[in-house]
């Protein structure tokens, strides 16, 4: 099965049906299948090969969506890239997946216009209109997005639908790394297929249900929660600002949505900094958390506001097209930090590093197998090699079993930061700050926040002679990174706690 | 009124916009539509807010109509600095 059969089929049978409401735009399935079937028409007119790369870089869920399946349609391979960017990050993202297509909202023009100059793979470009001024291309194709968007580009009611299987890629999501650069997580139509139906069947999902999705599509959390409410022709409430917590809440009112998705940092927000208290939830069915176990203290609580509601607590990672487990909700008090069980197609061990199963409450690390494992990393093989061995996908995440076979997450092996609904590898901070004149040295790490799970620490020596103050540094790491890379905080040292062979200890770093 | 513009405008740049120019930033300009502050920056103005003009911001007052552009949150801290009585 390919992905945009699922599209078709809530077409086939409730066109009429919304699948996606945003501010004041209420969106049908028949307008999201014509609008992507309108840029599949444009891009088959740029004659690309299957498998060709189409990169969405878009904050606006219709453009985000509809260039989603009409990638799909066309035979493309779907690469979605954070919006939260800079020219350094788009560039490296574009260039490592060799983009062929780009559909861009013009407010990040700036970012993607000294890229696309750039970059001679780029054979097309759709922008936001009316009229985007897109003269500066040169020969490449052009196109109003927005025009595309109203499904009414001709001949587009007969757009050829290019050859695919479900063993061919349908989408590479970009992920941290801590060594080195980011890495593309390449997933299967069959991939992303079995874990759709895995979480609809455990989520009891349906056509009445009706999410709101405040988690970023370009991550594959929110990618997840896109596909598989769209697989049951259910409705997104979409609002992934998160600025104003008060504003979703009303939303989930205003619209009855049934469920609603976060990691620990949406709910910190939403039980720390909203009138949470004021709303009731009539409609809402089930709430849903990735990225941690939840504390018992923050179960009550949500509880204590969301009464009747169901909790599911979850855990996975991109290279599992997202779900690997996921706790009953009536587990939730009996199993206090447990991340559950695999789910429905998936077998979870834990394993020693030669890849022997731990005995019952021993350490080992999450070892999984099932149809939803990525096909590797993007033109890393040995990356690809170092997790996707014999035993199956190895997280990197160690755990202990209990006698039951929950699940508990101890930690990590690698650094990466947990931030909001962010992954973030330090390596790229820790090169960024060390590209300073005055910086000698730099650590990036994540500290526990109350709000935001972790907060990046940067752990500075300066050059000698050097003078060099926080505030100067955070403004050379604001020109080259993304917004949510930069550091919250900057400790200057006189020289790193290192271990005898040079390594920094940044678990000692992180307790000062 | 000029000086709170002025002391919101130079709290934004120095936090948020950094060396952008002062024409980068206009007093009415949504900080949401602009991609200006995300969550956790909404937190530090609210920090910043209560800090400098020695004001309590209740939760239900954590909405666009207040804190989303430079004209937002003047008209709002007026607001608060002169409560209606």
């Amino acid at each position: 099965m390919l992905l945009q059969e699922y599209l078709y089929r809530t077409v086939r049978k409730t066109p009429d049906k919304e699948v996606l409401i945003y501010g004041e735009n209420h969106i049908s399935y028949g307008q999201l299948a014509a609008a992507a079937e309108s840029i599949a028409f444009w891009i088959n007119s740029l004659e690309l090969e299957p498998g060709f790369r189409g990169a969405l870089l878009t904050d606006d869920p219709f453009e985000y969506i509809a260039g989603y399946f009409g990638i799909l349609i066309a035979g493309g391979v779907v690469v979605g890239l954070n919006s939260q960017t800079s020219v350094k990050s788009l560039q490296y993202h574009l260039d490592d997946c060799g983009a062929s297509v780009l559909l861009a909202h013009k407010k990040f023009t700036r970012y993607f216009k000294p890229v696309v100059r750039k970059l001679n793979s780029i054979q097309g470009l759709a922008v936001t209109g009316p009229d985007p001024d897109l003269a500066w291309a040169g020969e490449i194709g052009q196109a109003d997005l927005t025009e595309l968007l109203d499904g009414k580009k001709a001949g587009s009611d007969s757009v050829a639908m290019s050859f695919r299987t479900s063993c061919d890629l349908a989408q590479i999501i970009y992920t941290s790394g801590t060594t080195g650069k980011p890495k593309g997580v390449m997933l299967r139509h069959s991939n992303l297929v079995a874990n759709i139906t895995s979480i609809v069947s455990y989520l009891h999902l349906s056509d009445k249900d009706r999410i709101m999705a405040v988690l970023p599509f370009f991550y594959v959390y929110g990618n997840s929660v896109m596909l598989t409410h769209i697989a049951v022709g259910g409705s997104l409430v979409v609002n992934q600002s998160f600025l104003y917590p008060n504003v979703i809440l009303q939303q989930m009112v205003e619209h009855e949505v049934t469920g609603f998705s976060g990691v620990p940092s949406t709910f910190a927000l939403l039980l720390n900094r909203s009138s949470l208290a004021k709303f009731s939830f009539p409609a809402l069915r089930y709430l849903t958390q990735a990225g941690a176990a939840m504390s018992p203290a923050l179960a009550v609580r949500l509880e204590k506001y969301f009464p009747g509601v169901a909790i599911y607590i979850m855990y996975g990672q991109t290279e599992a097209s997202a779900r690997l487990a996921y706790l009953e909700p009536s587990e939730l008090h009996n199993r206090p930090g447990s991340i559950g069980k695999g789910i429905p197609g998936v077998c979870l061990s834990l394993l020693d590093q030669n890849g022997n199963a731990v005995p019952v409450g021993q350490t080992g690390e999450i070892v999984a197998q099932g149809e939803n494992v990525m096909a590797g990393y993007w033109e890393q093989p040995e990356e690809s090699a170092k997790v996707l061995r014999r035993e199956g996908l190895w997280t990197g995440d160690l755990a202990r079993q209990d006698e039951d076979g929950f699940f508990y997450v101890i930690s990590r092996k690698s650094d990466i930061i947990k931030s909001g609904s962010h992954r973030i590898g330090p390596k790229e901070i820790e090169d960024t700050l060390a590209e300073h004149p005055a910086v000698h040295e730099a650590a990036v790490l994540g500290v526990a926040d109350e709000i935001l799970d972790e907060r990046i620490r940067a752990c500075i020596v300066l050059k000698d002679g050097c003078v060099c103050v926080e505030k100067e540094l955070i403004t050379h790491c604001r020109k080259e990174l993304p917004a949510y890379k930069v550091p919250q905080e900057i400790q200057f040292f006189s020289e790193l706690p290192k271990t005898a062979t040079g390594k920094i200890k940044k678990t000692e770093l992180k307790s000062l | 009124m000029n000086d709170t513009l002025a002391t919101i405008r130079k709290f934004i740049f120095d936090n948020f916009l950094f060396d952008a120019a002062e024409e980068d930033l206009g007093n009415d300009d949504s900080f949401l539509d602009q991609g200006i502050i995300d969550s956790t920056g909404v937190l530090e103005l609210v920090e910043w807010l209560e800090d400098t003009f020695d004001i309590a911001v209740d939760d239900d007052e954590l909405i666009p109509e207040n804190l989303d552009s430079v004209n937002q949150l003047a008209a709002f801290i007026n607001k608060k600095a002169n409560p209606e009585p």
